[in-house]
């Protein structure tokens, strides 16, 4: 209760004025300018501050996150440390390598990017910890031992297999964010879990809705079973989505996802069906779908055109042989320069370590920045009622774009970003949504 | 009847790669009484090799005796660092310590290089293909196949012909006679364990040509699908690992190719289910083996 009185009593500033200190786009690129309240926001400042302000709290959803001017901390430039009671974020994450390529990177960006959040004065004046827990074998163990920490929000790994042991876990009482998922089953605002991004229909539904848009109308479909979670369901959403815009999927084949390169009995039905000008969608790995292709163009289908889901970013499809055209969703498109470059691109510098799996590093650290503001937004510290908050948030800019959950089951309803590799780069070619 | 010739090929060159990966397990199996679980990590290891050499530009025709080198070597390290210190034990302590390595070897990846997956260029002429008739055959299935012919009759000749072959052989037979006989336990061990590491670097070559990746659990499936060849074929009998490494491949690509649609999906159930019902009417497998002593 203390600790909810002094951030009624401490506005939100220590991290805003201080954060401010990139003023040419301090605000342009963050959230939408909150409404005007009786405490008016201080004016940016050019040099980071760790001083608490004196402005009250809103409460009421004016709050906002400076994400630029966290991201620009410098960390050898800190202002005053952040003191009292620490915001606890918990990072339930499997190092396995069934998700380890998310999770690892992931679980080293956040605390990195906490570093930078106390570097300018910490969130409303109190200090960020991050502690992260293995799932290992027993999730539930792991987010037991978060929530004994005493963490206000969670960050947890992508796929039911390890994310529903952890909302068992919480019975819904502490915000969940499943950063890399875009499993629909893993949304439910009214347990407090989000993703942080589109899911699977609206993903595949995009990839559907650009085939269709380049005049394609035949489409050959990999899946690994209807209904199956992520390797089905995103093809059983595109079959939808094209078979509703009008057009026809001449042949739907099955593969076993991450594990199969060699497509000889498929390719030999395709090759007697295909007319030489459908899309083939999938939501296999990159070098799935380098494979696949390779085989069927060994059998003269060279008019195909290929597009695939986020899985193309787990590997990279930037970084295959024969990719050229091939299309993906990612959940970001990064440009040099761009701020996730520039963010990732501080972590290499001060860690001396580039992540793996960039596509996805900004929705571990929007995770963070929502569960922050669902606490800047309720004005408290107590893990539900910070889960009540998130679920009205409305017009969020985060690093991986606007996401709102107010009016939905936590899913936001975010725009898919469709890339190509077009002349050997991995181009931005059309936003559905 | 035209689909039935391409899977049929398709099947036999699937299938010599496991034919190869079996009889790297059989070999073992013959003079250690050992089913080993770490086999696949000659190719966890391997594949590791040809990530990096082949990220930094060198050609697969370099890579080729890498990979090779490497899954002997490996196999060789293996043996000495795990499987000498419990010679002797319990089929069961041999299982769980083949089980153990291949964990380590995995962890070790996991932690020390990434747990994402590496991947790498595949040779282009992996999926041209030449055409007979109607048929469209890959290059590399005729390749694959070829190349694991040749292994097999140098095998054969290995050891049907020579004095290693012959200790192999006493060994397989009753080890501890074999030893009195003037075979030297270390020499047709260590042996059998490079030999084991040749096998599984042809067909380590073969498999990366064609996954053009790795990642730390990557020795998993090619243990398996050696392990289950093996078993099929009549586990230490190294004609019956052959026989069972194409039937395997044979089952896979026909089962896929022909189970209707709706069930499709589900090959690999079937694949087992196959199995199974052989171990139950035929549990020594396709080839009776009588004798296989451990050391």
């Amino acid at each position: 209760m203390k600790l909810k009185f002094l951030l009624a009593l401490l506005a939100v500033f220590s991290l805003v004025a201080a954060a401010c200190g990139n003023d040419d786009d301090g605000g342009g690129d963050t959230a939408p300018a909150p409404e005007p309240t009786e405490a008016p926001t201080p004016e940016p400042t050019e040099t980071p501050t760790a001083a608490p302000t004196e402005a009250p709290s809103t409460g009421d959803g004016g709050a906002q996150l400076f994400i630029d001017a966290v991201l620009s901390a410098d960390l050898d430039n800190c202002g005053t440390p952040p003191s009292g009671d620490p915001i606890r974020v918990g990072m339930a994450m499997d190092f396995s390598d069934v998700v380890g390529f998310v999770d690892i990177p992931g679980s080293k960006l956040v605390p990195f990017i906490a570093e930078k959040v106390n570097c300018v004065g910490g969130l409303n004046g109190f200090p960020v910890e991050v502690r992260v827990a293995e799932v290992g074998d027993d999730a539930v163990l792991a987010t037991q031992e978060l929530l004994d920490w005493g963490a206000h929000f969670l960050i947890g790994p992508p796929f039911a297999d390890f994310a529903l042991p952890i909302l068992q876990t919480t019975e819904g009482q502490v915000p969940l964010f499943v950063a890399a998922s875009t499993e629909p089953t893993l949304a439910d605002a009214s347990i407090n879990s989000f993703l942080v991004t589109f899911d699977d229909y609206g993903m595949s539904g995009a990839a559907a809705q650009w085939a269709w848009d380049q005049g394609i109308t035949r489409a050959i479909v990999f899946t690994e079973g209807e209904g199956i979670p992520y390797t089905g369901i995103n093809p059983d959403a595109f079959m939808a989505k094209f078979e509703e815009l009008g057009g026809e999927v001449v042949s739907v084949q099955t593969y076993v996802w991450a594990a199969d390169t060699d497509f000889s009995a498929q390719v030999n039905e395709i090759a007697g069906i295909s007319q030489n000008n459908e899309v083939v969608f999938s939501a296999a790995l990159g070098f799935q779908v380098t494979a696949l292709r390779g085989q069927l163009e060994g059998q003269g289908l060279d008019g195909l055109t290929y597009i695939g889901t986020d899985a193309l970013d787990a590997t990279g499809i930037q970084f295959e042989d024969n990719n050229e055209g091939i299309a993906h969703t990612p959940h970001t498109s990064i440009s040099p320069g761009d701020r996730i470059d520039t963010m990732l691109a501080d972590y290499e510098a001060a860690k001396g370590e580039a992540l793996d799996s960039r596509g996805f590093m900004a929705l571990y650290v929007d995770s963070m920045f929502l569960g922050f503001q669902g606490i800047l937004d309720c004005g408290c510290t107590n893990p539900a009622d910070i889960g009540a908050a998130v679920a009205q948030i409305e017009g969020f800019q985060g690093l991986t774009g606007e996401i709102t959950y107010a009016g939905t089951n936590g899913i936001p309803p975010k725009a898919v970003p469709i890339n190509q590799i077009v002349d050997g780069v991995d181009t931005l070619v059309a936003t559905i949504g | 009847m035209t689909e039935l010739l391409q899977n049929l090929i398709d099947g036999l060159g699937r299938g010599s790669i496991y034919a190869l990966l079996a009889l790297g397990v059989a070999v073992i199996f013959g003079v250690m009484h050992l089913l080993n679980f770490a086999h696949g990590e000659l190719i966890t290891v391997s594949g590791y090799v040809a990530f990096w050499t082949i990220s930094e530009g060198w050609s697969w025709y370099l890579v080729t005796p890498i990979i090779i080198g490497t899954a002997i070597v490996t196999s060789l390290v293996i043996e000495r660092v795990a499987f000498s210190r419990v010679r002797g034990s319990s089929d069961f302590t041999l299982l769980l310590t083949s089980f153990g390595v291949h964990f380590v070897v995995s962890a070790i990846f996991l932690l020390y290089v990434s747990a994402s997956v590496k991947t790498f260029s595949r040779p282009r002429w992996v999926t041209n293909t030449y055409s007979i008739g109607s048929l469209h055959i890959e290059v590399f299935d005729t390749v694959v196949i070829g190349v694991t012919l040749v292994t097999l009759l140098a095998t054969s000749w290995l050891v049907q012909r020579t004095m290693f072959g012959l200790a192999l052989r006493a060994a397989a037979a009753d080890f501890d006679t074999a030893r009195l006989m003037g075979v030297r336990s270390d020499t047709v061990i260590r042996g059998a364990f490079a030999l084991s590491g040749l096998l599984a670097g042809i067909a380590g070559v073969f498999w990366l040509m064609r996954a053009g990746n790795t990642v730390p659990s990557a020795g998993i499936a090619p243990m398996l699908k050696g392990v289950l060849a093996a078993l099929i074929g009549g586990l230490g009998s190294l004609r019956g690992a052959v026989l069972g490494g194409f039937v395997l491949g044979l089952a896979e690509v026909l089962l896929r190719s022909r189970l209707p649609d709706s069930v499709a999906s589900l090959t690999e159930g079937f694949v087992f289910l196959l199995i199974a019902l052989l171990f139950i009417f035929r549990p020594q497998g396709l080839i009776r083996v009588a004798h296989a002593e451990r050391v």
